[in-house]
């Protein structure tokens, strides 16, 4: 503890730019009194309470001015009536409710929403169950493993925009490549439109995002496997359990916040996916692949219609900060341990 | 090019360093002017040479991704920091002009020696007006005629100097065209959910009487069944609903389609890609007497109302108009005025395929005018493609979208 303090003064002394005698002097000639409430001021700052007020207002400093406000800033716009040429004002005129009620009195509103569950839920199970698989996969440490693991961050390392030139053009209907080997397998008879059909298209981008996801997730549940001490799957097989039941009983119970961690983190990815969109389907045909994140941008950047966009984007973040509330609960473990 | 970059780059460079010292002269007045032209296109090449005429007025260019031109400048307008000229894409012109950020220069105009509204084609013209005013000059303009694979017209027992005149014609055409074995469609052409759809299916509403504010007219909905007859027929690729002109016509110049409805841009690729005979046509029309009518492209150019300097920037706009003549020969674009004759360009199929698109020209009509038109383009675009899905009618999907519009339009 003390060696702890002594570290924290030296090397993170709040006034550390001053001269040294600046530091231990002050108050020296002044009346006594108020030297030392200037001392025990200057000490608290050093060294009590008042350093860890510091910690914590700083990047609270921080996260208001770089994120808080212009998450207010986005809410204040969404009850707004906003067009290109107030953009620079602050003081439009506020609307109330009428962005979220025009919105949501849109035909399409119902299929984006839904689009976007299906979207969500199916990536993250996609990504999860496949990056889990492999994970099991390499933990089973046979020689390169580590090495082949490494080689699947590949597709986590590519730019959003490029993977989806490349699927764009696997999943094209005429001359995919997706389409030629399901046609060699005898899968299918005859070529599956992924884009253009409304009843694939936001499969397509699925399919696309779980491949982008997998070895992300992967990756995290390596580590988070490589943390559960080898003794107790010893003693459990000594006891006479089935790999089966080593793993309900104890891979998975040991693994939960790092689940827990890695589905608040896929919800929020998934969300903010937004390359893949305007690289595959553009959100077509007729809104089928379309999600509530592209929609924001289409709204706010193609049509102009910023208010709208923002509305969507409030509507987000509330799915956003749930997701984040399970994040940090599953994680509360690891802080505290 | 690359020593010509290197070039400027070595003159920026230098002018950087000695910018303090050979600053331009006090009376020297600045115009700032914005387009996405890039190094090989028309506004950087013609303000290096207007630069060079040193008239007294200095022009600085900055170059924007074509995406970024609206957002840019309402975000430039709006903090006052808007450049004096810029060059916008035409169905975006009224948005500006209706709110008073660009300058009215009709009186300018009227008295100019140069800029003669009496010069150019109707359509391109009426994109810069509002309110009966010119907000602008039209940078240059483009269209879509239907191109078409002579060898193919051969192959399948059709006339290759009788392309399709008619819309029965060119879907009979598609027919006879259209090969699966041989992974060939009849025709290429875009429905995509952005500004291309409703640019490639405004003027089949157009020549059957309908239009942007009467888009659910009876001509308009057979134009849709139309489309929607090639489409399920599989006369063309499903993925015409989700691929832009520039990836359509590139299965036609692959000998994947053997018809394809795109602009005069695609012109160079053409000539580069296509192993085989090709012309243009004019677009096919509902029936032989019918009015004509195309889409209209391209950029205008307009000065920001902001402006500290309207009569130098209307000046440098004199000078760009000054140049349209080189506009085909040394860069590749048709300017937007019909009283200057194109020299033959030597390639005789771009030749003959000028004369298609020239003539096209002349019907070509704007889209709007109108502040709002990316809601009203939207409503078209969903109309297509809720049609084409079969999730609507054609009638019901655009009598929708008639009702959108007209919310808009008020």
């Amino acid at each position: 503890m003390a060696a702890g303090i002594h570290r924290r003064t030296a090397l993170l002394h709040p006034l550390s730019f001053l001269p040294r005698e600046a530091i231990s002097g002050f108050g020296r000639d002044r009346p006594r009194r108020q030297g030392i409430v200037m001392k025990r001021l200057l000490s608290s700052v050093t060294d009590g309470s008042g350093f860890d007020i510091g910690l914590v207002l700083l990047p609270l400093a921080f996260l208001f001015v770089l994120s808080g406000l212009p998450l207010v800033y986005n809410v204040v716009m969404s009850f707004q009536e906003v067009d290109m040429f107030s953009l620079g004002s602050f003081w439009r005129p506020f609307v109330g409710f009428k962005n979220y009620v025009d919105l949501f009195s849109q035909p399409e509103t119902r299929t984006i929403l839904l689009n976007t569950a299906l979207f969500v839920s199916a990536s993250i199970a996609g990504q999860f169950l496949i990056g889990f698989g492999l994970a099991l996969f390499f933990w089973m440490n046979f020689p390169g493993a580590s090495w082949l693991r490494g080689l699947f961050l590949v597709s986590w390392v590519m730019p959003g925009l490029v993977v989806g030139a490349i699927w764009n053009w696997i999943l094209s209907g005429d001359f995919g490549v997706l389409n030629f080997f399901l046609r060699e397998m005898g899968v299918i008879e005859g070529n599956i439109f992924w884009r253009s059909d409304p009843h694939y298209s936001l499969w397509a981008v699925i399919i696309a995002n779980i491949w982008l996801g997998t070895s992300f997730n992967m990756i995290l549940l390596s580590v988070g496997l490589s943390g559960i001490p080898k003794d107790l799957y010893e003693a459990a097989e000594l006891d006479g359990a089935n790999s089966l039941q080593r793993f309900f009983t104890i891979t998975l119970p040991m693994m939960r916040s790092t689940i827990g961690a890695i589905i608040a983190l896929g919800l929020i990815f998934t969300l903010q996916q937004f390359d893949l969109f305007a690289g595959i389907t553009s959100g077509g045909p007729n809104n089928a692949s379309n999600v509530t994140q592209y929609w924001a941008w289409d709204l706010s950047f193609r049509q102009y219609d910023f208010a709208k966009g923002a509305t969507i984007s409030v509507i987000m973040i509330v799915f956003v900060m749930l997701a984040s509330v399970v994040y940090v609960r599953s994680t509360r473990h690891e802080v505290r341990g | 090019m690359g020593i010509s970059r290197y070039a400027m780059l070595g003159a920026f460079a230098l002018a950087s360093l000695s910018l303090p010292a050979l600053s331009a002269s006090a009376e020297d007045v600045t115009i700032s002017v914005w387009s996405l032209d890039r190094d090989i296109q028309p506004a950087p090449n013609l303000i290096n040479d207007f630069n060079k005429l040193n008239t007294g007025i200095k022009v600085e260019y900055r170059q924007i991704q074509f995406d970024d031109v609206v957002s840019e400048a309402m975000r430039a307008y709006s903090t006052g920091q808007a450049p004096d000229i810029i060059a916008v894409d035409n169905p975006e012109h009224a948005l500006f002009s209706s709110r008073g950020a660009f300058l009215d220069l009709s009186e300018m105009i009227a008295k100019s020696s140069v800029v003669k509204p009496a010069n150019y084609f109707p359509g391109p013209l009426a994109s810069v007006t509002w309110d009966s005013k010119y907000y602008g000059i039209p940078k240059a303009t483009n269209t879509i005629a239907l191109y078409y694979n002579k060898d193919m017209f051969k192959a399948k027992g059709l006339d290759p100097d009788k392309p399709p005149q008619t819309w029965d014609e060119l879907v009979e055409a598609a027919r006879k065209l259209t090969d699966p074995a041989a992974n060939g469609y009849g025709l290429a052409f875009s429905a995509k959910a952005n500004e291309e759809g409703t640019f490639q299916f405004l003027p089949w509403a157009q020549m059957a009487g309908g239009g942007y504010d009467k888009i659910n007219a009876e001509g308009a909905v057979k134009a849709l069944d139309i489309w929607k007859t090639i489409i399920d027929e599989k006369l063309a690729s499903p993925d015409t609903l989700t691929r832009g002109q520039w990836d359509s016509t590139g299965t036609f110049n692959s000998g994947n389609a053997a018809m394809a409805i795109s602009g005069p841009w695609e012109l160079d690729r053409m000539i580069k890609e296509a192993k085989f005979d090709w012309g243009v046509a004019l677009l096919p029309v509902p029936q032989l007497d019918a009015e004509r009518s195309s889409a209209m492209g391209d950029f205008n150019w307009a000065i920001f109302s902001s402006t500290e300097h309207p009569e130098e920037a209307f000046k440098v706009l004199e000078y760009f108009v000054s140049q349209d003549e080189r506009m085909f020969a040394d860069f590749g674009q048709l300017p937007a005025r019909s009283d200057i004759a194109i020299p033959p360009t030597g390639e005789p199929l771009k030749d003959a395929a000028l004369k298609v698109f020239l003539e096209q020209l002349k019907y070509a009509k704007p889209r709007g005018p109108h502040p709002e038109w990316p809601k009203i383009s939207k409503a078209i675009q969903d109309a297509i493609q809720a049609a084409l899905t079969g999730q609507m009618s054609s009638k019901e999907a655009l009598d929708q979208a008639a009702e959108k519009i007209k919310a808009v339009l008020g």
